[in-house]
């Protein structure tokens, strides 16, 4: 049993490993510009997202194509919980959470009986059915308008919401380190390398599979819920399917199935996204252009080099 | 709202006609799926390249009144870029020692999508355009058609039964079938698998140019205008299942005919949503799809 195997030494290595790196962005706000602290929070917005995702995709093999829906479900559900019924922030956050992992826990029901593609494909169609119902039902939502929601603080400063993030990232990716090394974590992975023998074992493959989709959905709402009241504004373009390109270019860059893949992979490709605003539409041509270059010359090199890397730091896992 | 029998035919009729271009879509799909083993998520922005294609060869050259000839040259456009494409994109998941096939192609071709969407903006502007159509409204019996829709409903048809044939009775058909039911297979008979592969790849993405360019008069040409085809198409794929021509084309106009008499007798705005209740509903009832469970292995 290799969860015995790493054990205590394990978890203590992991710890050395995280302690350093949250240290060293809760340190960020003393260097850098205002600027640079809201890009940092955003990129930590969507570390919380790709690695939700990662957890169906990279460690369950189950590649959905809605974690933007999600958390638009969780930013939604929670604004509009303040819009109509003059909910506080600090309920209608968790509700918009609920929100978000009922919705994942209906979807999976009905779509995780299926195999891959399809479950790509139903999952799909259900993001850009979200995207639509969002902006279709303007008379609630107030589609391309933006609906309006209260900030999360009421000063301005850019620390305090950088730090929400930071927590909520560290807890959130905490959380889901737990996961991985539960014995839920062990059926996942077991799910993906081979789904007929992890059923032929006794494992109930589609309750796992359902199990993991409603937290990987409750953790893209908790973040969407977050990033509306950080934002302030909402617009059904959270739920466009860019947003979702954008976090599967995050994982793969970084790494699928790896726990560091989309932090490693976030940033960069966030920091640039930014940076490439400033071109207009062009922005996004040159990021494809370089996402292709990059895929194109580095065939099937960028994500193993990433997995030597990582079984360099953990040289005792081989399944991660 | 108040329920006539006119209405219903004319909605039913509509329903079916604009099937017909989904089934287009769902055919593009699942034939470079078949084939090539990837989904082309980039599938609406070539159905947008036809629809740009359409339209500027019918303002700037053609005129509304030959767009029939315009038809077949958008095609044939997008089915070269679709070979010019395959083997700079799709070809090298073949060649190097790749880990994970699926997440090369789905990263590749959502990379795609991204740059001829924003490529489209970069260079046409986010303006909705129209080509126009001069064709005269058709009477079918009492009911009044749009001639131009009904066009795209007879062209689609046109386009799905070429398509049939290629694939049934041609030489080049049967080793398409054949590369579908095992790449390994026809290489030991002696066929360039990858070129097929190139092949397919334009032809799939073809469809989905002549859904574009037959549509482009009937809804407005913009650069996202093929997200919500591309929707239908893959719901149609969801329904019917993977690789049958029967499949796409029943459920395309099953989907067809759901969003336009739920659009008519419910509520227009959420047209988009009742084809994905209608996949909802097929799930719950019949999880392995209406055509056959082996299909959901795939």
């Amino acid at each position: 049993m290799p969860a015995r195997l790493t054990g205590h030494a394990g978890a203590l290595r992991d710890a050395a490993f995280a302690l350093p790196v949250v240290l060293l962005l809760a340190a960020m706000p003393l260097v850098t510009g205002a600027y640079l602290l809201h890009v940092l929070t955003i990129t930590l917005y969507y570390v919380i997202l790709a690695a939700s995702w990662n957890l169906l995709a990279g460690y369950t093999g189950q590649f959905s194509l809605a974690q933007q829906s999600f958390a638009a479900v969780g930013a939604y559900g929670s604004g509009l919980l303040i819009k109509y019924f003059a909910f506080p922030l600090w309920a209608s956050i968790p509700c918009g959470v609920v929100a978000a992992a009922l919705l994942g826990w209906l979807l999976g029901r009905m779509v995780l009986r299926m195999h891959t593609i399809y479950l790509a494909i139903a999952t799909w169609a259900f993001a850009e059915t979200i995207h639509i119902v969002l902006t279709a039902a303007y008379q609630i939502t107030r589609g391309e308008l933006g609906l309006s929601v209260p900030a999360l603080y009421s000063n301005v400063r850019p620390e305090a919401y950088y730090y929400t993030f930071l927590g909520l990232a560290s807890a959130s990716l905490l959380l889901m380190h737990l996961l991985i090394r539960s014995p839920l974590g062990y059926f996942m992975r077991a799910i993906r390398d081979d789904e007929l023998r992890a059923e032929s074992m006794g494992i109930d493959t589609t309750r796992v599979k359902v199990m993991v989709f409603t937290l990987s959905s409750a953790f893209a709402g908790l973040a969407g819920a977050f990033y509306a009241h950080y934002t302030i504004v909402l617009s059904p373009q959270m739920a466009d399917f860019g947003e979702m390109a954008k976090l599967i270019i995050m994982v793969v860059v970084g790494g699928l199935g790896s726990f560091m893949g989309p932090l490693i992979g976030a940033p960069p490709v966030q920091i640039a996204m930014t940076y490439l605003a400033r071109y207009g539409e062009w922005d996004m041509v040159i990021f494809a252009l370089i996402v292709i270059v990059l895929m194109r010359t580095t065939i099937g090199g960028i994500v193993p080099l990433a997995g030597r890397a990582w079984s360099r730091l953990r040289p005792r896992r081989g399944t991660a | 709202m108040i329920f006539t029998w006119q209405l219903f035919a004319q909605t039913v009729i509509a329903g079916v006609s604009i099937g017909v271009l989904y089934a287009l879509m769902a055919l593009g799909i699942t034939f470079i799926y078949s084939i090539v083993r990837m989904i082309n998520w980039a599938m609406g922005e070539f159905y947008m390249i036809g629809s740009y294609l359409q339209y500027l060869l019918v303002v700037y050259l053609f005129g509304p009144g030959l767009w029939y000839v315009a038809l077949p040259l958008s095609a044939l456009a997008v089915f070269l870029i679709g070979t010019v494409i395959e083997p700079i994109l799709i070809k090298p998941m073949f060649g190097a020692a790749i880990e994970r096939k699926d997440d090369y192609a789905t990263v590749v071709t959502i990379a795609l999508l991204l740059l001829l969407r924003n490529l489209a903006t970069g260079l046409a502007g986010p303006y909705q355009r129209t080509p126009g159509s001069n064709l005269p409204t058709i009477m079918l019996g009492p009911l009044p058609q749009s001639g131009a829709r009904f066009a795209a409903f007879v062209c689609g048809l046109a386009a799905i039964a070429l398509f049939y044939l290629l694939l049934k009775k041609t030489w080049f058909g049967m080793a398409l079938r054949a590369a579908a039911q095992s790449r390994l297979g026809v290489q030991t008979a002696g066929v360039d698998v990858l070129r097929l592969d190139q092949a397919a790849f334009g032809i799939g993405v073809a469809l989905a140019g002549i859904a574009g360019a037959l549509l482009a008069p009937v809804f407005f040409v913009f650069p996202t205008d093929g997200i919500v085809t591309t929707v239908k198409g893959f719901e149609i794929i969801v329904i019917g299942g993977l690789g049958s021509i029967p499949g796409a084309l029943v459920g395309g106009i099953l989907l067809g005919l759901v969003e336009s008499l739920g659009a008519a007798f419910i509520s227009s705005p959420y047209q988009n949503v009742y084809g994905f209740l209608l996949v909802l509903l097929i799930l719950v009832i019949r999880p392995s799809g209406l055509f056959g469970e082996r299909a959901r292995l795939a």
